[in-house]
């Protein structure tokens, strides 16, 4: 019974912890890398080599990535909806982040 | 109780019970981030914190937590829960502060959860009873400063070999040994150097 409990206690004072130190600690990044990631198919299969969606999204936003089509279970709806949206969201400097699809 | 007693807990459990080379506990990152010296003085910092707040916690939630209310079953358990949260935490100061030596680490980061040294060095100091022989708080001092020999030790058998590794790299090995063959029993020699210190401290 004890056990339970205080596993439990445990569990939920570290886990509360760790909440408000990822708040505290948030490291600011592109918010575009959201947004293309929202876009991509979502099973992180890691086809396109990179390891999961994330780290794809990632590449794409700062230009390493030159074709969509690494994205193997990607098709058209995807790809478009990442290249309208990458126009539609420019760099600080105004240019454009371009890739294939 | 005098000073020699952490001078002893120190040079014990970083030379001649070294975690790596003599308890063989931890050696997924020895092989797997040592291929340079950066990241492998990265990832023995991040052991080092993990490692000695570990002891530390898990000491005093087993003696003031776990024994009272006899529930020292859960210490497994416990620990790891204690372990876990640790390598989010340094998982989260090493992004924020080094984004390099977070990509150069990668999944290895995540991997100090099951990284043995820390829950073997947790473990060994309940069974080696220090509580027992020290007392409860002089105990819990031997119990952080073993972690931190421990960890010491970690980080230097992490940099020798790395070197090591770096020079194998520019060296001439046969075709069928490159890569990890030759490190493998790089470390076995390594080991074997280790063990001629064994003996010199009880």
């Amino acid at each position: 019974m004890w056990a339970v409990f205080v596993l439990a206690l445990m569990g939920g004072l570290l886990g509360l912890g760790l909440a408000y130190a990822a708040d505290l600690l948030k490291v600011e990044a592109d918010p575009r890398i959201e947004g293309v990631r929202e876009r991509l198919p979502g099973y992180d299969c890691g086809a396109c080599s990179y390891p999961g969606c994330s780290a794809f999204a990632e590449a794409i936003v700062e230009g390493d990535v030159k074709d969509l089509k690494l994205c193997k279970p990607g098709n058209n709806t995807h790809y478009d909806a990442i290249v309208d949206y990458l126009n539609d969201n420019r760099n600080p400097d105004g240019s454009k982040i371009t890739v294939k699809k | 109780m005098s000073w020699t007693v952490f001078f002893v807990a120190i040079f014990s459990s970083m030379l001649i019970n070294n975690v790596v080379l003599m308890k063989f506990l931890g050696v997924c990152p020895f092989l797997g981030v040592s291929k340079k010296t950066g990241s492998a003085l990265g990832m023995s910092a991040a052991v080092m914190f993990v490692m000695v707040i570990a002891a530390f916690v898990s000491y005093l939630l087993y003696y003031l937590v776990l024994v009272p209310l006899e529930i020292e079953f859960v210490q497994t358990i416990s620990f790891i829960l204690i372990i876990a949260s640790l390598v989010q935490l340094v998982e989260m100061i090493i992004k924020k502060i080094s984004k390099k030596l977070y990509k150069s680490l990668g999944v290895y980061i995540a991997l100090i959860t099951t990284n043995c040294a820390i829950l073997g060095i947790a473990v060994e100091n309940i069974t080696r009873d220090f509580a027992g022989q020290y007392g409860l708080f002089p105990g819990l001092a031997v119990a952080v400063t073993t972690a931190f020999g421990a960890a010491l030790g970690f980080g230097l058998v992490m940099f020798a070999f790395s070197t090591i590794r770096e020079r194998l790299e520019g060296a001439n090995v046969p075709e069928a040994w490159k890569g990890v063959p030759v490190s493998l029993i790089t470390a076995g020699i390594m080991a074997l150097a280790f063990a001629g210190l064994g003996g010199i401290v009880g």
